[in-house]
């Protein structure tokens, strides 16, 4: 059977091929193509058919899925009807129980090698925490990663561990990465992703056949090259030394730097600060509450959320270095005053001894 | 049947020297005392200068960490650059830092043998463990050292040897993050796989080594003074002339035995 291609679907569903022009440049812009690469998607949806797109859910809260279906360039719907061809997931897909298991077997069957496979939430290495209909949650993983083109990781649960990794971590949980070696994966981290990014991911996939340009950690370069602080709209207060001390301060009302209560934007990769939120309205710290740094490895871990602290390495504790500095320091010059006490009385015993 | 053989590069055959440990020079002031010549030039520079340093690097970095005073013109993120110039002098200093203490490896290869250390002996560790023993006052057979015991030695290897390398690695990654793909990005980009792979473990490598010099800087200037106190050979003045004044036995003695 010869499947549509992504045009003919969008042209199917009545909309013009001037509709069509405009979702691919949207889509290039997304993608954080030039504009002159429009063509290349406009050539890309012409030629090749939909994608099937497998999405499965593990130990994860959903909130990767409903940030997707929040996309707004492109339109979920685009994406979502002609672009790829969502058959398994647990949130979207209309059928379920066998229907729907079918479908997913439909999936594994037919297109080896076709089908990218999207995966929200954390494994736990302990099967006795997810097992749904008799099946280990790393079995359905395996299955479903054997015969995938390319597997993306929704979310920082499925990229790092995230929330279910945290200490003291009861499930024993890891990223999917510790899993599968031998696939590549891209990692798409964000407690959750922007929904841009996550449409964006695959988006490119799908018009270049390959996986974006990826990081040292295998993050797309396009959305995660960019320290949210080197980005922000507040720097210019903080480079100018104008913080604010608490949330309801002067400072707090001017829009001053949020560093003092506990930004976590100098230490966190994402595009926040420029593809921002809910079709680009706003982002945490535009709207007054500093970053938590979620799509950082290890996020929960890092310490409180509104406080700047050091991780001891190889430990899950954080302190505030400058007090436990400054104690450390004090504790030493209360040892030196007692050495010197006791070196002087020894001098002194000795001066004594010799009779002098 | 030889081969051809040029006799002026035969002859001009050099021995590769790892360490020429050259002798401190002195000065005889009596029959029984001699001024040493113990830290020579480039040591005192070096002294001076990184004492300089860490002493900014460390105001400016905590302000950086831990902004101790807000900019006083308020509203108006356009007339103050506090934060801005505290970065400045922190990076400016620490670039100031790496060229100083290259020049001080450089001249542990080059100075006198009171400025260089080789922890690869069993006696250095023998020494430093009478050392530790001399400093909590029990009984002990330190000698007297003209330079560093071997464990001051050792302090300035953990601290001002591997402490600077953490901290320079570290401090460099951090300045260079944002330009992953520009050419000091790209020297400093592996460092975060050796600190914990993210931005917020090397940055709290950095800050909690920070404190590690300043506790080496309280016990260094308190064992200074204090060998100064109980010798009576100059050694605070030492670091501004460089001489000591030691007993002529033990001078020559420590020589002649190297």
């Amino acid at each position: 059977m010869k499947r549509k291609t992504i045009l003919e679907e969008v042209l199917d569903r009545g909309f013009t091929r001037r509709d069509f022009l405009k979702m691919c440049t949207a889509l290039a812009a997304t993608m954080g193509l030039d504009f002159s690469q429009t063509d290349q998607v406009v050539a890309a949806m012409e030629k090749n058919q939909r994608v099937p797109v497998i999405w499965l859910q593990f130990q994860d809260c959903t909130g990767c899925s409903e940030s997707f279906i929040r996309s707004t360039h492109p339109k979920v719907e685009s994406v979502l009807l002609n672009m790829i061809s969502l058959e398994y997931s647990e949130v979207l897909s209309a059928a379920s129980g066998h229907q729907v298991e079918a479908a997913l077997e439909h999936v594994l069957e037919h297109y080896p090698g076709e089908y990218i496979l999207a995966v929200e939430g954390s494994l736990p290495t302990d099967d006795a925490f997810l097992t749904v209909g008799g099946v280990s949650a790393k079995e359905t993983f395996l299955r479903a990663a054997k015969g995938a083109k390319a597997i993306i990781a929704y979310g920082s649960c499925s990229s790092w561990g995230g929330i279910p990794a945290a200490y003291p971590n009861p499930t024993k949980a890891k990223p999917i990465t510790h899993f599968v070696k031998d696939k590549p994966i891209i990692l798409v981290p964000g407690c959750p992703p922007i929904a841009e990014v996550m449409t964006g991911v695959i988006a490119h996939i799908i018009t270049f056949g390959k996986f974006p340009e990826l990081d040292h950690l295998g993050r797309p370069k396009a959305f995660y090259r960019h320290r949210i602080h080197d980005k922000c709209n507040r720097r210019a207060y903080f480079d100018a030394g104008l913080f604010a001390e608490s949330f309801d301060d002067e400072g707090a009302r001017q829009g001053y730097c949020l560093y003092k209560v506990g930004c976590k934007g100098p230490t966190t990769y994402n595009s926040c600060a420029e593809m921002r939120w809910n079709g680009g309205v706003s982002y945490p710290i535009q709207s007054g509450n500093p970053c938590i740094g979620c799509s950082e490895k290890g996020f929960w871990d890092n310490g409180p959320f509104f406080v700047r602290r050091a991780k001891i390495p190889a430990s899950q504790t954080t302190i505030n270095p400058e007090t436990v500095g400054a104690i450390a320091v004090g504790v030493t010059a209360a040892g030196v005053a007692a050495h010197a006490a006791v070196t002087a009385m020894k001098k002194k015993d000795e001066h004594h001894d010799r009779g002098e | 049947m030889s081969i051809p053989t040029n006799p002026k590069i035969e002859q001009k055959r050099t021995e590769v020297i790892w360490k020429r440990s050259r002798k401190a020079k002195h000065i005889e002031l009596n029959d029984h005392m001699v001024k040493v010549y113990v830290w020579e030039l480039p040591v005192r520079i070096f002294h001076w200068i990184n004492a300089f340093s860490i002493l900014v690097l460390m105001i400016t970095g905590v302000f950086i960490g831990r902004p101790f005073v807000s900019a006083s013109i308020q509203e108006e993120a356009y007339y103050s650059f506090l934060m801005g110039w505290a970065r400045y002098i922190h990076f400016f200093v620490a670039f100031l830092f790496t060229i100083n203490l290259a020049v001080r490896w450089y001249w542990v290869y080059k100075g006198n043998e009171h400025a260089t250390s080789n922890p690869f002996r069993l006696s250095f560790w023998k020494e430093a463990f009478e050392t530790i023993k001399y400093y909590l006052f029990m009984k002990n057979n330190k000698k007297h050292y003209i330079g560093h015991n071997p464990l001051a030695q050792l302090s300035y290897w953990i601290f001002i040897g591997l402490g600077s390398i953490i901290m320079m690695l570290t401090g460099y990654y951090l300045l260079f993050e944002p330009q992953p793909e520009s050419i000091y990005g790209k020297m400093f980009m592996w460092v975060a796989h050796l600190f914990g792979g993210d931005s917020y473990s090397v940055r709290s490598w950095h800050h909690l080594v920070a404190w590690g010099f300043i506790i080496f800087t309280v016990v260094h200037v308190y064992m200074a003074f204090r060998e100064d106190y109980l010798q009576r050979n100059g050694t605070m003045s030492s670091i501004f002339t460089g001489y000591k004044l030691e007993r002529k036995k033990e001078a020559l003695g420590e020589q002649d035995e190297k």
